[in-house]
């Protein structure tokens, strides 16, 4: 479920998701809590899973993403940790 | 007849305690924001009176992520061993699969590993059929091993079926054991393949929610929403229940003279009039306050917005160590502290919600109001400006509110600066239910279930208060001078300590009186003063308070100190309970004395200088 990845510099995270786009996530940091870790795999955004920015609200606010048939805010400190799959195609 | 238990759980928001209260026909808080169950209801069902329903917090899974879930998770684990449950009822919301089907398998691991009949209840099947959409029910029943009832909390639907399987298959149901040793990785796995297979088909629900939350979290739209949302907000709580609240308070006038002139004349007519429907009545006043506010929230968490508010309140409060979820508690608090520490209950993690208990007294409740206006009419010129369109008083009353809210974030602000880093900055995650059309009837009953709360428990502790301060002002002269009594003393005796601001013995004792309830301070002056019914038309009172020579840098002290000050017994009582210790709230109260004594002396010697 979670790999160890140092920083996310430099990779797609969740966070750097444009409203309108979607991702596949490809794992979740070691920086979250296993506890963090399992309540964001319980709510879908684990492997494998597309997930959707549906909103990016200005100034930092956290975002709005959609996972399945869910919508879900995240902050910066839980997005960054989601790292997607590299496909600038969807 | 044996008694029955029923577990009832499930995923946040997926209308668990509604379906509870459909059940049991009992008032159970239900709102369309996640994590609203905080404490076990029960409740006896409503057709079957021998089985008792326990509805337990919503949880994303049985692993937990704060203490508040593991406290919750824990009660179901220790309910399930304890050897009295008939049947697991597993609520999971039909038009979102994905969210609670794992959950849904570990419950049914843990009830199959106790020889628990388990059902899943499949809720919100109104939803789907509106949209002409449908899910297979047998091939879930089949692939889960758990019998399958579709059902809605809000038409009742399916309940039929449910109580027919609580009463009689339940008898010949054979447990599939299919989940018993499954591990959590292979219960995730399955349960997101089985959604994927059974989740209804078209996207007929995300396209709608996506319009709504395009118009509601978009940057204009979003903001015009806002402001519009919370304008109507305001003016149902300080407009709209003006009628409620006038009524009341004709009410209580009208019972108390038919009542008071029956009594014999002497300390038990004084005690009736002035103690029970002078103190006791102000109080009640504002009942429908408290009733149209729960009201309002209870519409807007059911509709859906409400997490969105907090969305977009978020990152602004978080500059002050609080969180989106603080802004409906906060907001609460503009009318009364007292639903506004009720609010609080929805925020799961107890140090947000402490930081939002130290912000909520500051907030400018409605109980200011009255003491306000009075100060300001002693302070300000009943002038208007720029043709008419902005009055003095109006502006100095919206100053003062400005202030309160700014001094409500700072103190928030402080305080979560001297928290570490990792309890400060705690990451943010909220669930955004799906929008749909609030379920009134249980609202009103919340609604009035609030109210009557707030009569029974605040005013339980208001009428003790109001009986030691009626008894000291009116003994021992036998209330025919206020300034001879005992409560004149002891404003003498506390003089010294508002001295510094300029203020005399008098305000001493209407300060002392306040902290029954703050609005007691006009009523208290005005028999200080000898204006009967200040409290109703506070202009001959600021009359002659003007005349008595108080100071404008006074006035402003003790405007300030009002604002800040935590003088409101019921809020203190509250406070102890929620927060679950006493000391908090001592300590908070003589903190915010300590506070608003420096902050007032500040601004009198600010304004003595300038003047």
């Amino acid at each position: 479920m979670s790999e160890p990845a140092g920083s996310t510099a430099g990779t797609m995270t969740l966070w750097t998701l444009r409203q309108g786009r979607s991702g596949v996530v490809s794992h979740l940091t070691s920086e979250l809590s296993e506890a963090l870790a399992t309540r964001l795999t319980d709510l879908g955004f684990r492997a494998g899973q597309r997930v959707h920015c549906i909103h990016q609200p200005g100034f930092g606010a956290p975002r709005v993403y959609r996972v399945n048939g869910s919508t879900y805010s995240l902050d910066n400190q839980l997005a960054e940790q989601v790292v997607l799959i590299d496909d600038s195609t969807s | 007849m044996t008694a029955s238990n029923l577990l009832l759980i499930g995923a946040p928001n997926s209308g668990k305690s509604a379906l509870f209260n459909k059940l049991t026909g009992l008032n159970h808080k239900v709102a369309n924001y996640p994590g609203i169950t905080v404490n076990v209801g029960s409740g006896a069902h409503a057709a079957l009176p021998s089985w008792t329903l326990w509805d337990f917090p919503g949880a994303y899974s049985l692993t937990s992520v704060s203490a508040e879930e593991a406290i919750a998770i824990d009660s179901f684990h220790a309910a399930l061993d304890g050897g009295e449950t008939s049947l697991v009822a597993i609520v999971q919301d039909a038009t979102r699969l994905d969210k609670g089907l794992t959950l849904s398998l570990q419950v049914a691991r843990e009830a199959e590993q106790r020889g628990i009949p388990t059902v899943l209840l499949l809720n919100m099947m109104d939803v789907l059929e509106s949209n002409n959409l449908s899910i297979d029910a047998q091939g879930l029943a089949q692939e889960l091993g758990v019998p399958v009832l579709p059902v809605s909390a809000r038409t009742g639907g399916g309940l039929q079926a449910l109580s027919e399987f609580m009463t009689d298959s339940i008898q010949r149901h054979v447990i599939a054991n299919r989940w018993e040793n499954a591990p959590n990785i292979m219960l995730s796995g399955t349960a997101q393949q089985l959604a994927e297979r059974f989740m209804p088909e078209g996207n007929l629900l995300v396209r709608r929610q996506t319009q709504l939350d395009n118009w509601f979290l978009g940057s204009v739209s979003g903001g015009l929403s806002f402001v519009v949302i919370m304008t109507l907000f305001f003016q149902a709580i300080f407009t709209w229940s003006a009628p409620l609240m006038d009524g009341v308070e004709a009410l209580v006038i009208a019972v108390g003279e038919s009542l008071v002139p029956a009594l014999p004349q002497g300390m038990l007519a004084d005690f009736v009039q002035d103690a029970l429907f002078g103190g006791v009545g102000a109080f009640l006043v504002f009942v429908p306050q408290v009733f149209i506010l729960t009201l309002i929230i209870g519409v807007l968490e059911d509709s859906g917005y409400l997490a969105r508010a907090a969305l977009i309140c978020h990152r602004p409060l978080s500059y002050f160590g609080l969180t989106g979820k603080s802004f409906v508690p906060l907001l609460s608090g503009v009318a009364c502290a007292i639903p506004a520490i009720y609010a609080a209950r929805t925020m799961s993690s107890m140090q947000q919600r402490l930081m939002t208990y130290l912000a909520i007294p500051l907030m400018p409740c409605s109980a200011r109001l009255p003491v306000y206006a009075l100060l300001i009419a002693v302070l300000i010129p009943d002038d208007t400006a720029l043709g008419g369109l902005i009055g003095w008083q109006g502006l100095a009353l919206s100053m003062i509110y400005f202030f309160g809210i700014s001094m409500a974030l700072l103190v928030a602000a402080v305080v979560s600066r001297m928290q570490s880093r990792e309890e400060r900055e705690q990451p943010f995650i909220l669930e955004l239910p799906p929008y749909r059309s609030p379920i009134v009837k249980p609202i009103i009953r919340t609604s009035l279930n609030r109210a009557w709360h707030f009569i029974t428990k605040a005013g339980a502790v208001i009428f003790g208060v109001t009986v030691v301060v009626w008894f000291l002002g009116y003994f021992p002269n036998g209330g025919s001078d206020l300034n001879g009594s005992w409560l004149a003393m002891l404003g003498r005796v506390i003089q010294p300590l508002f001295e510094p601001l300029g203020l005399d013995w008098r305000y001493g004792v209407a300060i002392l009186a306040s902290f029954l309830a703050r609005e007691v301070f006009v009523g208290t002056l005005g028999t200080i003063f000898g204006i009967e019914a200040a409290d109703e038309d506070v202009a001959p009172l600021a009359d002659r308070i003007t005349e008595s020579g108080l100071t404008a840098a006074s006035g402003v002290a003790l405007m300030v100190f009002f604002t800040i000050a935590l003088q409101c017994v019921s809020t203190v009582a509250l406070l102890a309970r929620e927060a679950k210790s006493s000391k908090f709230a001592v300590v908070m109260m003589g903190s915010y004395f300590l506070l608003a004594w420096i902050v007032a002396l500040l601004c009198y010697w600010l304004i003595q200088f300038l003047l």
